[in-house]
């Protein structure tokens, strides 16, 4: 199954986007409060712009960049954060 | 006074603090953890000044934010100072503001100001103080810039009291004053409550439980989402008063990551730093270090030993400061030069920023079992020695992990170790001793492997942290800082390692020299040790096959030094010297009774159980307690003990088919 590539304005989770893109936070749906937690604390809330910076050799991590600061994700946790495509 | 500093990680704070305490420090753990407890003396003023772990909020879901928060709400420091980064100004700040909940003052202190200009980023401090509502002062920890500015500061604010500042939406703040009346408590505590924190479910009464319900009806979001979103847009406030920024093109952080970060290049470049610095810490480099302080030491063991002949010592008395302590002392000191090095080397790729990527990389790799990329260092390392690669696994960020990381990392065999291996495979496997050998490392790391996902299952359910780290940029590793962080951790090693070495080789001597009757140049067969052996052989039965004294106490004497086991071997089958010869120890009569399987099972013993005292005292050193240390060594020796018993029970099995 090909993987689609998420045009400006379309929603989806932070998982799908490819290096170069940004999103905008739309919020974090989670079973784990403490991983929730510590996304929110980090600045990832709702309005908050993403930029996907780097990523590792091996696919993942990834690196994003917000808040002016780069943050180091994997990708399962980014599974769990809705954006829209900027 | 008594002041705290906190601030996130990679913020500056350990500069920060060398700075204002200079040499008068005093290190250690924190009660019952793995993490650094460091508190001194600010120069000039005499107040003291506590390092608290780098955080990034005072949520209760890590070892570091609890201490962190139970110390400034019960520890009552009478100033926090807070270090900022200037550079990621939104989200040090978050921090800031729950500091400034408390009732305690907060001076800024906004680090890394020399970095601004580079990033396009300029600052107005005071507009920053009075948006934000206290004190700001502008350094660089770095350059040692604005240090006498943030000292008066601090002295001018000596038992300031504060009122803390309402930030959010009235409604808010409205159903916080509700709280705060309820429970006559200060800002950061009723926040707490009506978030629905874990350590105030006490105070979860109906009032709260209306308010948190209202508000969330309202924004349509959890509390602690609410919260989170309106301190960020405070912050975001504050800073577009006080902040200009200008868009700047790629950074040399970015460029850097293109190399070290490169799908294809990324990997070699990592093994290539981590081959340098085996080499040089415990390969040729290291060894050679060794060796010299080695040869020094017994240079100057002979002289004592003819010193205290010719003053007419007795026999034993010579031998207790030659053989005991001066051998002891060597032990300690033969590590010294190694761990320089090793610290020279981690210091190094800390502080330039590498070890974060290095970390990044290996996540994936890592994560099935539980660790983080950072784990490999110490079992590299350990291929040469267990005690620099105990002392490296300060690395590990997560204090679980660490502790977990410390316990595993002695399985990896050492260069000292080689000698057993050596011997024994030499003689019991000749034709295919290279292939026997490379099985003992294969068989230890998938120990480890299987050890750390057993334990995590077992006893870390919880703590499954997910990855979520800072990747700081790339900097120019400060010379003054990285020899000063040398010099702290190699003091430390000596003080807290070195004196249970020096303790326990005394020990050992005093059991190997001396009878039940307290007869001094006995032969081995009647020393104390002797006879613990022949009560402890029965333990060695289901690995050998037989009873034997003279196994127990060489490997006994592994605890020494893992080199030892075969020169005690050596000694107890009547050599004078350690043998090179395999067949002249296996054909003796104390160790014919080995066969190829028992033979196997005493190496994987000896290659699994406690390390030697010096990795011990590393340990202990590391774990933060003696009682931690001696789980450890329980679990390490267990482990042996078992694994050695099942590989000679199949072992026996399989040949008698």
């Amino acid at each position: 199954m090909k993987k689609m590539i998420l045009k400006k304005g379309d929603k989806g989770h932070l998982s799908d986007l490819k290096i170069g893109q940004r999103a905008k936070v739309l919020g974090i749906h989670m079973d784990k409060p403490d991983v929730r937690r510590h996304l929110l604390d980090m600045g990832i809330t709702r309005g908050t712009e993403i930029l996907i910076k780097k990523v590792a050799p091996m696919g993942d991590p990834v690196d994003i960049e917000l808040r002016g600061y780069e943050l180091c994700i994997r990708k399962e946790e980014m599974k769990n954060i809705d954006v829209e495509i900027l | 006074m008594k002041i705290a500093l906190v601030g996130n990680q990679n913020s500056g704070k350990t500069t920060l603090f060398n700075l204002l305490t200079g040499t008068n420090q005093k290190i250690g753990n924190w009660p019952g953890v793995t993490i650094e407890r460091k508190v001194g003396r600010i120069k000039e003023l005499g107040d003291d000044l506590v390092d608290l772990p780098g955080i990034y909020s005072l949520s209760p879901y890590t070892v570091e934010e609890e201490i962190s928060r139970n110390f400034v709400l019960e520890g009552k420091p009478d100033l926090i100072i807070n270090i900022v980064d200037a550079t990621s100004i939104e989200r040090s700040l978050y921090l800031t503001t729950q500091l400034m909940e408390l009732d305690t003052k907060v001076i800024i202190a906004l680090n890394m100001a020399d970095r601004l200009e580079k990033k396009g980023i300029h600052i107005e401090t005071e507009k920053l103080s009075r948006e934000i509502g206290t004190d700001v002062v502008t350094i660089s920890a770095l350059k040692g810039t604005g240090i006498d500015n943030l000292r008066e500061v601090i002295r001018i604010n000596k038992k300031t009291h504060v009122k803390s500042k309402e930030i959010f939406k009235s409604d808010i703040e409205n159903e916080i004053l509700k709280i705060r009346n309820e429970f006559k408590t200060n800002r950061f505590e009723a926040i707490k409550i009506l978030e629905n924190d874990k350590l105030y479910q006490k105070h979860q009464t109906a009032i709260v439980k209306n308010s948190r319900q209202k508000l969330e009806e309202t924004y349509k979001m959890d509390i602690e989402e609410i919260i989170a979103n309106l301190r960020y847009d405070y912050i975001v406030e504050i800073k577009n008063k006080s902040t200009k920024i200008k868009q700047v093109k790629e950074s040399m952080s970015d460029k850097l990551d293109k190399i070290f970060l490169n799908k294809f290049i990324a990997f070699p470049i990592f093994m290539v730093i981590m081959f340098l610095v085996y080499y040089l810490s415990v390969g040729v480099v290291g060894s050679f270090t060794v060796d010299l302080v080695a040869e020094n030491v017994e240079k100057f063991g002979d002289l004592i030993d003819q010193g205290l002949l010719n003053l007419g010592a007795s026999d034993w008395s010579t031998s207790l400061v030659v053989d005991g302590i001066i051998a002891g002392v060597g032990a300690v000191l033969g590590f010294v030069p190694q761990l320089i090095i090793l610290f020279l080397c981690i210091s190094i790729l800390e502080t330039t920023g590498y070890m974060s990527r290095v970390t990044f990389l290996l996540d994936k790799l890592f994560k099935k079992f539980g660790l983080s990329g950072e784990t490999l260092v110490p079992f590299i390392v350990g291929l040469g020695c267990s005690v620099p690669a105990i002392m490296s696994t300060r690395i590990i960020k997560d204090s679980k992990e660490r502790d977990l990381s410390i316990m595993l990392t002695p399985f990896i065999p050492c260069s000292a170790k080689l000698p057993i291996i050596a011997m024994f495979t030499g003689y019991f496997f000749a034709d295919n001793s290279g292939l026997v050998s490379a099985s003992l490392y294969f068989f230890a790391i998938a120990i480890i492997l299987i050890s750390a996902i057993i334990i995590k299952k077992l006893f870390m359910k919880n703590s499954g942290t997910a990855f979520i780290s800072e990747l700081p940029e790339y900097k120019l590793p400060s010379i003054k800082y990285v020899v000063r962080d040398v010099f702290d951790k190699v003091k430390e090693f000596i003080e807290r390692a070195g004196t249970i070495i020096l303790f326990c080789s005394v020990i050992i001597w005093f059991l190997l020299s001396f009878s039940w009757k307290l007869e001094y140049g006995i032969k081995i067969e009647n020393s104390i040790l002797a006879s613990i052996g022949n009560l402890v052989s029965w333990v060695f039965y289901p690995i050998l096959g037989t009873f034997s004294w003279e196994a127990a106490v060489s490997a006994i004497q592994g605890l020494v030094a893992k080199e030892q086991v075969i020169s005690s071997m050596s000694i107890i089958a009547g050599f004078t010297e350690e043998i090179e010869e395999g067949s002249m120890l296996f054909k003796s009569a104390a160790f014919n009774f080995f066969t190829p399987v028992s033979a196997y099972a005493y190496m994987v013993f000896n290659l699994f159980s406690a390390p030697c005292f010096g990795a011990i005292g590393a340990m202990r050193r590391e774990l933060g307690s003696t009682k931690k240390m001696l789980k450890a060594i329980a679990f390490q020796t267990g482990l042996a003990w078992i694994l050695a018993s099942m590989v000679f029970n199949v072992g026996t099995f399989i040949v008698n088919l």
